[in-house]
């Protein structure tokens, strides 16, 4: 059975995990390919006009998916830490897909709440629901989780590796820092003028109960209150067009790093997102800081 | 000098809030729509990319600093929607801008809720005080179902409007719960005393969706009164009596509009209670078609996140179940023209479907799926 994952959303929140997890059931997952403009010129035919930017991306995931394969699955992510949760838009996504760009291919569903039940027991509640024997979903959850976590602690040693000069720190969630559409022009600008970039990364498990209830802004609060600027020139938030919880959350960050002197960018992509109006925003960034830091003795 | 407390727009419903603030010897500020003075305010001072009702609330606070008030109530959500972190935003934009008006939240850090340990009231008059707001809280909701029901059928266009405002004001000086029951029980009669045309039937649409638009005049561009006078007769979904029963979760009023029903109702469609009223909106929905309504109207602002995320939903149902359902969104820059534009298309298609005789599908007719 050829079961259809979108590149988007979910499958940049658990890297690695979904493509095993379907192998390790004997199943043959297909992963869409890495988001262009077209992606989003497909999608825009069908999708909700007011969804936000990486959801309209994630419909024209679904759609390059639809024909191909014989399901799709599309979780409902609705916690990933205990005591925290994510976007509400998570909480609507299988319905919203099932009601709109999947069409007639069946969409496989579970809901992952990691603050009510650890990630492996609905893992293996879905492999039994796929119609796998318990031990067999339990060595592809199992087999799942390692690749998920052996992944996640690659990504962090690349990503704090030391740098020669002061880097810069780039939040977003997952889905947009990995985003070849959202993030890849902003990445490759940072690189070409030789800056060192280092991207958020989300390992952080055991999160304090704290005054944000989205656990990915939760994380990206701590690290910016925690920030070490003999380390990090600055911090460039990449947000999306319609994104109600960036909208909240970057507005208070903004502030935060205003009172302590943290200098903070923010990038907004929407889908008319030229090149040339982004690259002009980042060179003087970091034009204003390189020189700031020459004036400083 | 007694401390003034601004209360948040709840549309019509801010008069129960004022009167419990009232009787508590709390001089309240208020108003039953956000003025559009304020709404500039709030446009000016707020982050862009916020929804309106979060422009509306600052606007509000604003106006009512301008005017001296030390202190505000925000209401609170325990949600998944942005709405939880508007009170401490607000609090923070204010303080930014130097103003001293103080924005109290609803929850709990201890016994008592840090606003009633602030003006500490004695207990038996707050007790006597919540217990007159609720009564005024189902008057209005009746007020609201029978003038839904009289200003499509009037005879002179205006009448029931001019009486929904008589009765607001009257309501709004009551002051003892057995006034307010006596106020309750003439409401039919004095409606009935409006001329009606009984010979018209009406188009029958439900409303549904965001709660500020749904209830702020200003804010939807005045959608009831428009709906009533082309002859439609409505049906809001957010009457608060119902509402506040979800909260504490006590059925009160109708029990189908209990959360836990609604989830049942809405479950082939949406499985999940998403946050805000999406589930409300779901479920309503699908009732409606069962119960013959001709159409629907859902209204959220611009970018709500709960609501806009089921709108591929809505648009499945209406489609399965053969409703109609017009989605407005609204912004700061929705012009009350575009709205009616809008609405008399609408209009038009449902008067059509009547004359064919075209129905919506009941669940069992339709092939979910």
């Amino acid at each position: 059975m050829k079961i259809g994952i979108p590149r988007s959303f979910y499958f940049w929140l658990y890297p690695g995990l979904w493509e095993t997890f379907f192998q390790g059931l004997g199943m043959e997952p297909v992963v869409s390919g890495r988001s262009t403009r077209r992606t989003l010129e497909a999608a825009v035919e069908q999708t909700e006009s007011e969804h936000c930017l990486p959801h309209k991306l994630f419909d024209g995931h679904v759609q390059q998916l639809a024909g191909r394969v014989d399901a799709l699955f599309v979780p409902r992510v609705l916690s990933m830490t205990a005591g925290h949760i994510c976007c509400p838009r998570f909480g609507a996504l299988p319905d919203a897909t099932r009601a709109g760009v999947a069409g007639n291919c069946p969409v496989i569903s579970i809901d992952i709440n990691e603050t009510a039940e650890p990630l492996e027991k609905t893992l293996i509640r879905l492999g039994r629901q796929l119609g796998a024997s318990r031990r067999t979903a339990a060595a592809a959850a199992r087999a799942a989780l390692d690749e998920y976590r052996r992944r996640e602690r690659e990504d962090v040693l690349v990503q704090h590796a030391p740098r020669d000069a002061r880097s810069f720190l780039l939040l977003g969630h997952p889905y947009t820092l990995r985003d070849a559409f959202i993030a890849d022009p902003i990445i490759g600008r940072l690189t070409a003028m030789g800056v060192p970039v280092e991207l958020m990364t989300f390992e952080e498990k055991n999160l304090p109960a704290g005054p944000i209830l989205w656990c990915t802004f939760h994380r990206m609060h701590r690290r910016l209150t925690a920030i070490d600027l003999h380390r990090h020139a600055g911090v460039i938030q990449i947000t999306t067009f319609n994104c109600g919880c960036d909208s909240m959350m970057t507005e208070r960050f903004r502030r935060e790093c205003a009172h302590r002197k943290v200098p903070y960018m923010l990038l907004m992509v929407d889908e008319h997102t030229g090149r040339a109006g982004i690259d002009t925003r980042i060179e003087a960034f970091v034009d204003s800081l390189t020189w700031k830091k020459k004036a400083a003795p | 000098m007694t401390e003034r407390l601004a209360i948040p727009n709840l549309g019509n419903y801010t008069v129960a809030l004022a009167s419990a603030v009232t009787s508590l010897g709390i001089e309240a500020w208020w108003s039953t729509a956000t003025h559009a003075r304020a709404m500039e305010l709030g446009k000016a001072a707020a982050p862009e990319s916020l929804c309106l009702p979060f422009k509306a609330h600052l606007g509000h606070f604003i106006e009512a600093d301008n005017a001296g008030v030390e202190n505000a109530l925000m209401v609170n959500s325990v949600g998944t929607c942005r709405l939880r972190y508007y009170r401490s935003m607000i609090e923070q934009i204010l303080r930014d801008m130097g103003r001293p008006i103080r924005i109290w939240g609803l929850g709990f850090d201890g016994f008592k809720p840090p606003l009633i340990r602030h003006f500490d009231p004695p207990l038996i008059p707050f007790l006597r005080a919540v217990a007159l707001a609720i009564e005024k809280i189902r008057t209005i909701d009746t007020l609201e179902i029978h003038t839904a029901a009289t200003r499509a059928r009037e005879r002179q266009r205006g009448d029931t409007s001019a009486l929904m405002d008589a009765c607001l004001s009257e309501l709004a000086a009551l002051e003892t719960k057995k006034d307010v029951q006596r106020f309750h029980r003439a409401i039919p009669a004095r409606y009935a005393a409006i001329a009606i045309d009984a010979s018209f039937t009406p188009l029958r649409i439900g409303l549904i969706g965001e709660v500020s638009v749904l209830r702020d005049r200003l804010l939807n561009q005045n959608l009831e009164q428009t709906l009533g006078h082309m002859g439609v007769e409505i049906k809001n979904f957010f009457l608060l009596g119902a509402e506040l029963g979800n909260i504490f979760g006590i059925p009160v009023g109708n029990r189908k509009h209990t959360r836990r029903h609604l989830a049942v109702v809405a479950r082939p469609w949406l499985d999940c209670p998403v946050g805000g009223h999406a589930l409300d909106s779901v479920a309503h929905t699908i009732s409606c078609a069962r119960q013959g309504f001709d159409g629907m109207v859902h209204v959220c602002p611009s970018g709500c996140m709960p609501e806009i995320s089921v709108r591929p939903i809505l648009r499945k149902i209406s489609a399965d179940l053969n409703i109609p359902v017009l989605q407005l969104s609204f912004d700061e820059h929705t012009s009350p023209v575009g709205v009616v534009t809008r609405l008399e298309a609408f209009i038009d298609i449902l008067k059509e479907r009547r004359r064919r005789g075209i129905r919506p599908l009941s669940t069992k007719q339709a092939v979910v799926g």
